[in-house]
């Protein structure tokens, strides 16, 4: 192999300004999406107490499509944050809490991802992604909303129904759309070329 | 839609370095998320939404309709822990309802923080530049210009994406798509998402190319065209962000409202 | 091997264009070495770029894009790519820019690839080409990867920018603000800026309008100087008379012919043609020379002069582009409902957010008329054309097939009734993942919609006994009408694909096949021939004009003019929200069929 394709190779196993910028794009279609998603939330919320929470999973949804689409260490954690930046520049109320909420959400997910050795790319692993993140979440909410003074079957209910939203909608439907994007053929470039599409040259 | 955020006047917490004001800020919410008692919190969020009228630079108008976010942030912080909190001193209860003394309190406290959040956020943001804050990163924080040009093209990208949802949203309407059977609420994220994260991709995809295209290249050295200068704006900026904290918290001390101890049951 | 060149077209090759039977005998390990510029050679000094026995393959495809093709460009040299979609040129445009393999990693091996040090590259998109939120900001990005000390940025904008005619008076304006064909200059400014010796530009006029697409050449040829130019273009009239070059490929990447402009062109005429390249004389090649004007004003009077086929003739194959008049049964609704229009409009108003964006005094769509609906970008062209779906809210008269809706919804309903619509990108309004469940999709929602509406009664519409679907049989029928659609629009072998996995002018059709096929009297189309190549933009123009000649009303908008004088039976002008003028062209809406001369697809 010559020395060109080993630099350029090595440079690619890194995240390139292509992956960066396709993570926070994703991101940001995502949070269009969540726009939407913010009036079916808020239905969600006059179900029942806590309702709300069964579509909590869809704000840690960005973190596991763009880990299932590029694969790359760093990539959920880029995705947390640029979900945050977006919220942020356009005037959010909440603040700068959402960076910081964003920061342990995604270095939760990236931690299961890393757990993997980033190789498992699941629907289970991604809904573990989840699940990690809305407990990244949890931490956040105890210091941020003091939620340990909650009554304590509230507590339970509340992260109990989060947990589960988090591993159906951030695994189950972001693997479902990442296969429908493989499908689609969006998803190609992103990925590594495989040697034998090398060797398919001599053919 | 960005124009929207464009300052009308420009003072000095808009000259000083977003490299000072970002930790700056982030030690603020650092100062305010280890607030416990109430008076505290209640003298913050007014310190601190008096200031964002005073210093943003934007119209009455337009401060006032952003703040107003502030009230459903209040009562998403407050309402659930006002009803469902644990205490003591009961005062009424029905079902799983029950609101003590000390929850009612707490409550109240987690939404004057929210306030206190939000205007410390909102503060930020609408005396910063998204361009200034990416290049003073850069220059003074040694952000990877890698990250900062793409978070800075992202906000580029928005508006489109946003065209986009509408007219997908059109779309569907036209061909009866996501009404009655065929969208069932799990069918929706994909029958919105699909066509704008394809066309999204794709465009980031291409974009990073014409970067590269243009020698992007985040290992060389560049120079910048704005410079992100330490100035005595950020000396001010140190100064009155912090004895507005600290005035906040001397207030508590000396005219306290509420006079309740921390709102935490076991500190 | 080169591939040898097809007897029956002689072709020019340059003198000094490579020979063609070199074999490619080296080893690949030696030839994957060379990779990459390698100005050591001394014979390079001659050439910009050169390729010898390039072998190129995406990824997940079976066929190689390219079998060792060679091309040199010489320094200097004004070089015109040309091929039909598909064949690779872009992607040889990029592989001479640099951008392939080092940026973007697609397997590839040469026996030699030179390709220049410094390379300015503009793309087809001028939506992707920017980073930055100002036009400034992003000339400075450029000077900022150059590591040009920020006091020299300036003056440097701002001459960069006067170079390509764009004379902003502050250059710190929003890109958003510009419009497409500001943008595209400012791309090429910005490639200025690395002061390249050779510019490569992929299409940069594709999706311009007509007066875009005259500034961005106009600043081309202005910067191009020394230069050498590498331009890949569909719509050719522009550059033909300027290019010293012209290097035709075919379907399979290889070279057809290479040689000078006027040269290949003359000789390569029906390939041309038959790869859908805009050339221009691709109108009137299509549909003869414009009007023998009586011919147009008095559809009758030709007629008359017995040009008469049946209507399945569909192989027009040579002699001028006819007006066929259709037989009695093709054509029930050009004389007994002539009179009755498909759609009426009187002081209607469209609004945005409260404002009217555009306003239409009068104006009537009979069936048989094709309606060009023309104006400038941001008139309010697309706003009427949604306003119509009831898609945007409006006040004043419409009426569709003499009923008149009132309110927003009532016009949805109406307008889903009467009218298709479809969308100027395939993509956003495809609903499935499978190209026959996008036809199909239509005729099941139609078939409940008549099974709900069948069921009427206060008593049935709050308690419906089921679901309403169509059943097995049903099901059947609709699968097997979706074949014969797809069969009509040529994607008969597609059927099985996902729609985003066509070729853009398949996917177009595939949007027109979907919003037809449930047979509405009125079509809308938002600019259905846009960046399409010619035999794509015929193939879809003769499905409007059948459609027009079977008793439908087609409404489109289009910036072709062409459309507006050869095929349109009114021309509707729109400027700043308002429709200023709706023409009758002296075509009758009761004209028979006018097909181009295309084999259809």
């Amino acid at each position: 192999m010559s020395a060109k394709r080993t630099e350029a190779a090595s440079r690619r196993r890194g995240l390139t300004l292509t992956d960066v910028l396709v993570t926070v794009v994703v991101s940001l279609v995502l949070g269009v999406v969540y726009h939407l998603w913010a009036s079916v939330s808020s239905l969600a919320g006059l179900l029942f107490i806590q309702s709300d929470e069964l579509v909590y999973g869809m704000w840690f949804a960005a973190s596991t499509l763009a880990f299932l689409l590029i694969r790359k260490p760093g990539v959920a954690l880029i995705a947390e944050i640029a979900a945050a930046h977006l919220e942020i520049a356009f005037g959010s109320a909440y603040g700068i809490q959402l960076l910081l909420y964003s920061v342990l959400q995604g270095l939760a997910a990236e931690l299961v991802f890393a757990a993997f050795r980033y190789r498992n790319t699941s629907a289970v692993a991604a809904g573990l992604a989840g699940v990690a993140a809305a407990a990244g979440s949890l931490l956040a909410d105890i210091y941020y909303g003091y939620v340990a003074e909650y009554a304590t079957w509230l507590i339970l209910f509340k992260y109990s129904l989060r947990a589960v939203s988090s591993f159906v909608i951030a695994g189950y439907l972001m693997y479902g759309l990442a296969k429908l994007l493989e499908r689609a053929g969006v998803t190609q470039s992103l990925r590594p070329v495989e040697r034998k599409e090398y060797d398919a040259l001599d053919g | 839609m960005r124009s929207f955020f464009v300052p009308t006047r420009i003072n000095w917490l808009h000259r000083a370095n977003p490299a000072v004001k970002l930790p700056l800020f982030i030690l603020l919410f650092g100062v305010t998320v280890l607030t416990h008692r109430i008076d505290a919190s209640f003298y913050l969020a007014c310190v601190f939404l008096a200031l964002l009228f005073l210093a943003s630079g934007y119209p009455l108008w337009k401060t006032a309709l952003l703040a107003s976010g502030f009230a459903l942030a209040f009562a998403s912080a407050s309402l659930t822990m006002i009803l469902f909190g644990k205490g003591s001193e009961v005062w009424w209860s029905l079902g799983p309802i029950s609101i003590s003394k000390e929850s009612f309190y707490r409550g109240l406290h987690l939404g004057f923080r929210s306030i206190a959040f939000g205007c410390q956020g909102l503060l930020f943001v609408l005396t910063t530049s998204s361009t200034g804050l990416f290049y003073a990163l850069m220059q003074r924080l040694k952000l990877s210009p890698k990250y900062a040009y793409s978070f800075m093209a992202s906000l580029r990208l928005m508006p489109m994406a946003l065209d986009e949802l509408r007219i997908r949203r059109d779309a569907l309407s036209v061909r009866g798509a996501g009404k009655g059977a065929s969208a069932s609420l799990l069918r929706l994220p994909e029958l919105y998402a699909l066509p704008l994260l394809a066309q999204s991709i794709r465009r980031a995809q291409r974009t990073a190319v014409a970067m590269e295209v243009k020698r992007f290249d985040a290992g060389r050295r560049r120079t910048y065209y704005y410079s992100s200068p330490i100035t005595r704006n950020d000396g001010a900026a140190v100064l009155v962000l912090s004895g507005a904290a600290g005035a906040a918290l001397l207030l508590a001390h000396l005219l306290p409202l509420f006079a309740l101890g921390d709102m935490r049951m076991n500190p | 091997m080169r591939s040898t060149v097809e007897a029956n077209v002689p072709v020019p090759v340059l003198k000094d264009a490579v020979k063609p039977g070199q074999p490619a005998d080296k080893e690949p390990a030696e030839t994957q070495d060379r990779i990459g510029p390698s100005r050591e050679e001394a014979e390079t000094a001659e050439y910009a770029a050169e390729v010898r026995n390039l072998r190129m393959k995406f990824p997940g495809t079976p066929d190689l894009l390219f079998r060792d093709l060679s091309l040199n460009i010489r320094r200097g040299e004004k070089v015109l790519l040309l091929g039909p979609s598909g064949c690779g040129k872009s992607t040889l445009l990029q592989v001479l820019g640099g951008v392939i393999p080092q940026v973007t990693e697609v397997p590839l091996k040469a026996e030699r690839l030179h390709v220049p040090d410094s390379a300015g590259l503009v793309f087809q998109d001028p939506d992707t080409q920017f980073c930055m939120p100002y036009a400034d900001e992003e000339l400075a990005f450029v000077l900022e990867n150059l590591a040009v000390p920020a006091e020299d940025m300036r003056p440097r904008i701002g001459q960069a920018l006067r170079e390509v005619g764009l004379d902003l008076p502050d250059p710190h304006v929003p890109i958003g603000s510009l419009s497409q064909g500001m943008k595209q200059r400012l791309a090429l400014a910005s490639v200025l800026l690395l002061e390249p010796d050779v510019l490569l530009l992929d299409e940069p006029s594709a999706l311009l309008d007509p007066e875009g697409r005259r500034t961005i050449w106009d600043a081309v040829r202005r910067v191009a100087g020394e230069r050498t130019v590498i331009i890949v273009e569909h719509r050719i009239e522009e550059v033909l008379d300027w290019v010293d070059r012209v290097v035709l490929f075919r379907d399979d990447g290889s070279i057809l012919a290479d040689g000078q402009a006027a040269e290949v062109f003359a000789r390569c005429r029906a390939r041309m043609r038959e790869y859908g390249i805009w050339h221009p004389e691709a109108w009137s090649e299509a549909y003869g020379e414009p009007a023998g004007e009586a011919a147009l004003a008095q559809p009758a009077a030709y007629r008359a002069g017995g040009v008469c086929e049946p209507e399945e003739a569909a192989a027009p194959a040579a002699g001028p582009a006819r007006e066929r008049s259709a037989a009695a049964p093709a054509r029930p609704a050009a004389d007994s409902a002539a009179a009755r229009p498909l759609l009426r409009l009187e002081n209607f108003r469209v609004l945005r957010g409260g404002k009217s964006v555009c306003a239409v005094r009068s104006a009537a769509v009979l069936p048989g008329d094709l309606i060009a609906l023309t104006g400038p970008n941001g008139a309010g062209k697309s706003s009427l054309l949604l306003g119509l779906m009831g898609l945007l809210a409006h006040e004043g008269s419409c009426e569709y097939a003499g009923s008149r809706p009132s309110g927003r919804r009532a016009m949805r309903e109406a307008a889903a009734k009467h009218a298709a619509f479809v969308f100027q990108n395939p993509e956003f309004q495809f609903v499935t993942n499978r190209v026959l469940d996008e036809v199909a999709f239509t005729l099941r929602s139609e078939a409940a919609s008549a099974l709900n509406a069948s069921q009427s009664g206060a008593f049935a519409r709050w308690f419906p006994r089921r679901r309403l679907r169509p059943d097995a049989g049903e099901e059947a029928l609709i699968a097997t009408q979706a074949s014969a659609c797809l069969a009509r629009f040529g994607l008969g072998g597609y059927a099985e694909r996902h729609p985003y996995l066509l070729s853009l002018g398949q996917k177009r059709r595939l949007s027109v096949a979907s919003a037809i096929v449930s047979d509405k009297p009125l079509v809308l189309l938002d600019e259905p021939t846009f960046g399409q190549d010619a035999r794509n933009a015929f193939a879809i123009l003769d499905l409007c004009e059948r459609l027009r000649a079977s008793g439908h009303a087609v409404l489109m908008i289009t910036h072709e003019m062409e459309i507006a004088e050869r095929l349109a039976t009114q021309v509707w002008k729109i400027e700043d929200g308002a429709l200023i003028s709706a023409e009758s062209t002296g075509r009758s809406h009761t004209a028979g069929l006018r097909l181009s001369k295309e084999e259809p697809l």
